[in-house]
């Protein structure tokens, strides 16, 4: 095949994907709209009645909402070490996956942020978190951590969605050339004017690396600072160091189980299996099976730490979390972030996308538990025996729980019908690297 | 009216690698490229130097580090409230605050500074009939010089087209 056919072919499989959607795809769209409007319903009787229609009461006064804002933002993090780091380290295998988990990256940033405004239970005072000259003179404190995550899950939001932008432009303006109607006037507006000479490249791959550049210390910082709203506090469970690249090397974890789970079926009903591979697969279950060993080692790190040298209500805090009553979730999320993973290392799984899949989707349900028991967990053993007192979510909030997801769902099914989901110009290069020689 | 120059349409890369390295060889022409993505050959053989887009970037990092430390210092001192009994101005927390705007006015100048550079270098140095550029061929345009010895090093490069235009 010449370089000039393998260009077209692989513009053709993309250009497939936004072809009329079927009534598998029209459904499932159905079905998550459904799931958020019933959330947004949840959350308006939230809004209307107060916050006794959660479960939150003393001493777990942050619940399933600080769960779900703690997971959607893990699960923002591996589009940007996806996109980002594995640029910086040169690794070809990204080409082909990164503009979904880039995508998936921004989808779920904005999922998260809902859930501060959600869990205020006044959402219309949520500007009062952003600084503003006021006639009283007030300022926000800045020692707070809870401003520090505004400032740092804003950024992110904002620099990864540049970030997806960016990339999309060159892939845009190469459907453009081809469509017509409607999605001619759509690519047209999200190629943002480009041509595509050589100029126009010298100071785009320059830019897109500062980007990269930018994102990965970012990255860190982002999930890092999520921990310190629980780190910087005193409560058994939650005080430690450990927590930044604890929460970090979770994020990640999370969100490439994520990818995988959304990458598997969406290779399948888009008819990607060209470019995305069985190779691109593995690679990525390999990197999943990395954090999951560095999420198991943090783990019991933490656990060796607080009942080997730990203070009682630290002793205490980790002998509930593994006997009391979330002792369940517990060994469920053991064996979802660490069992699950472990069947990684044989080749054979790691090309079976379906056990992939469901193993991915272990590690998102474990995930989820992990921050609801770090959450609820520690806060419902507190340090005073008599304050003891469990916590269920309620309806509403599993209902709001659920709409997140519908939402997310939503958002990314019109995502994959309406832009490129594999980088088209990157595509091409790497099929000049890969064509013989002497071609 | 574009400017009067040798359009030729190559599908391989290296082929219009060696042309734009025949065509600077031979001077008289100002050569520029067209491509579908950023295909390292030709992009090299073309010998423009580096872009200089990261030292606006680098500015704009300042800038976001100067307002970050304005913003946490500023509003501190304005409204002096003890918390904890840590000091008003307590630069470890303000650190986090201030490398988050350094990054996001980073990112946002460079942006800008790409969108900018790309639209000059685009005035600047325009290429004809761009649309199959931006899907399946590397176009090489040699703008003025000699026609006929633009031509002839287009095809001698592997050019599948070569077409006067202007």
């Amino acid at each position: 095949m010449t370089t000039g056919a393998a260009f077209l072919r692989i513009e053709e499989l993309v250009r497939a994907t936004h072809r009329r959607p079927g009534a598998g795809y029209l459904a499932l769209v159905l079905l998550s709209a459904a799931a958020a409007a019933f959330g947004g319903w949840c959350w308006a009787l939230m809004i209307r009645d107060g916050m006794w229609r959660t479960g939150l009461n003393r001493p777990v006064n942050w619940g399933t909402f600080i769960t779900n804002f703690v997971f959607w933002v893990g699960i923002a993090h591996s589009g940007t070490l996806i996109s980002a780091i594995l640029l910086l380290f040169r690794a070809r295998f990204r080409t082909a996956v990164y503009r979904v988990a880039e995508a998936m990256t921004v989808i779920a940033v904005t999922t998260a942020g809902l859930f501060p405004v959600i869990h205020l239970g006044r959402p219309w005072l949520a500007y009062w978190l952003f600084p503003y000259p006021n006639q009283r003179g007030l300022w926000i404190n800045f020692r707070s951590p809870l401003i520090w995550d505004v400032f740092a899950v804003s950024t992110y939001l904002i620099v990864s969605t540049i970030f997806l932008l960016v990339g999309i432009a060159p892939d845009a303006a190469a459907l453009r050339v081809r469509a017509g109607g409607w999605r001619r006037r759509f690519y047209g507006f999200f190629s943002f004017g480009w041509r595509g000479t050589g100029e126009q490249w010298r100071h785009y791959t320059r830019a897109y690396l500062f980007f990269a550049a930018f994102a990965t210390p970012l990255v860190v910082s982002v999930h890092s600072v999520v921990s310190w709203d629980f780190a910087v506090s005193i409560v058994p469970g939650w005080h430690s160091t450990l927590f930044p690249p604890y929460f970090v090397a979770g994020a990640i974890l999370s969100g490439l189980a994520m990818v995988l789970t959304l990458l598997v079926p969406m290779r399948r009903l888009l008819h990607l299996e060209p470019l995305v591979t069985p190779r691109h697969l593995d690679m990525l279950s390999r990197l999943l099976l990395l954090t999951a060993l560095v999420v198991a080692y943090f783990y019991a790190v933490e656990y060796a730490l607080s009942l080997l040298r730990g203070p009682l209500p630290e002793r205490s805090t980790f002998l509930d979390r593994a006997t009391g009553r979330y002792a369940p979730l517990f060994w469920m999320m053991l064996a979802a972030n660490f069992a699950g993973p472990l069947l990684l290392f044989s080749a054979r799984v790691r090309r079976s996308p379906k056990a992939l899949f469901f193993i991915a989707l272990g590690v998102n349900v474990g995930m989820w538990f992990e921050r609801f028991i770090i959450i609820a967990g520690s806060l419902s053993h507190d340090r005073l025996p008599f304050l003891w007192r469990g916590y269920a979510p309620s309806w509403v909030e599993l209902g709001i729980t659920l709409g997140a997801f519908g939402w997310f769902f939503f958002w990314f099914l019109l995502f994959v019908k309406l832009l490129p989901s594999v980088s088209i110009a990157e595509m091409k290069v790497q099929a000049v690297e890969e064509a013989p020689r002497d071609a | 009216m574009h400017e009067a120059g040798v359009v030729g349409v190559f599908s391989e890369p290296g082929a219009a690698a060696r042309a734009v390295g025949a065509l600077r060889a031979a001077g008289g022409a100002e050569v520029r490229l067209a491509m579908p993505g950023p295909f390292t050959g030709p992009s090299a053989a073309l010998g423009r130097p580096r872009s200089r887009l990261g030292w606006v970037t680098f500015l704009g990092a300042l800038a976001g580090m100067a307002a970050g430390i304005a913003l946490t210092v500023g509003t501190s001192v304005a409204w002096p409230l003890v918390t904890g009994g840590k000091p008003i101005v307590s630069l470890p927390p303000f650190v986090i605050v201030i490398f988050e705007l350094t990054v996001l006015f980073g990112s946002l100048v460079n942006l800008a500074a790409l969108v900018v550079a790309a639209w000059r270098g685009e005035r600047r140095r325009p290429f004809p009939a761009l649309d199959r550029f931006r899907a399946d061929r590397i176009g090489v345009f040699a703008a003025g010089g000699d026609p006929a010895l633009s031509e002839r090093i287009l095809r001698d490069a592997g050019a599948e087209e070569v077409s006067r235009v202007g």
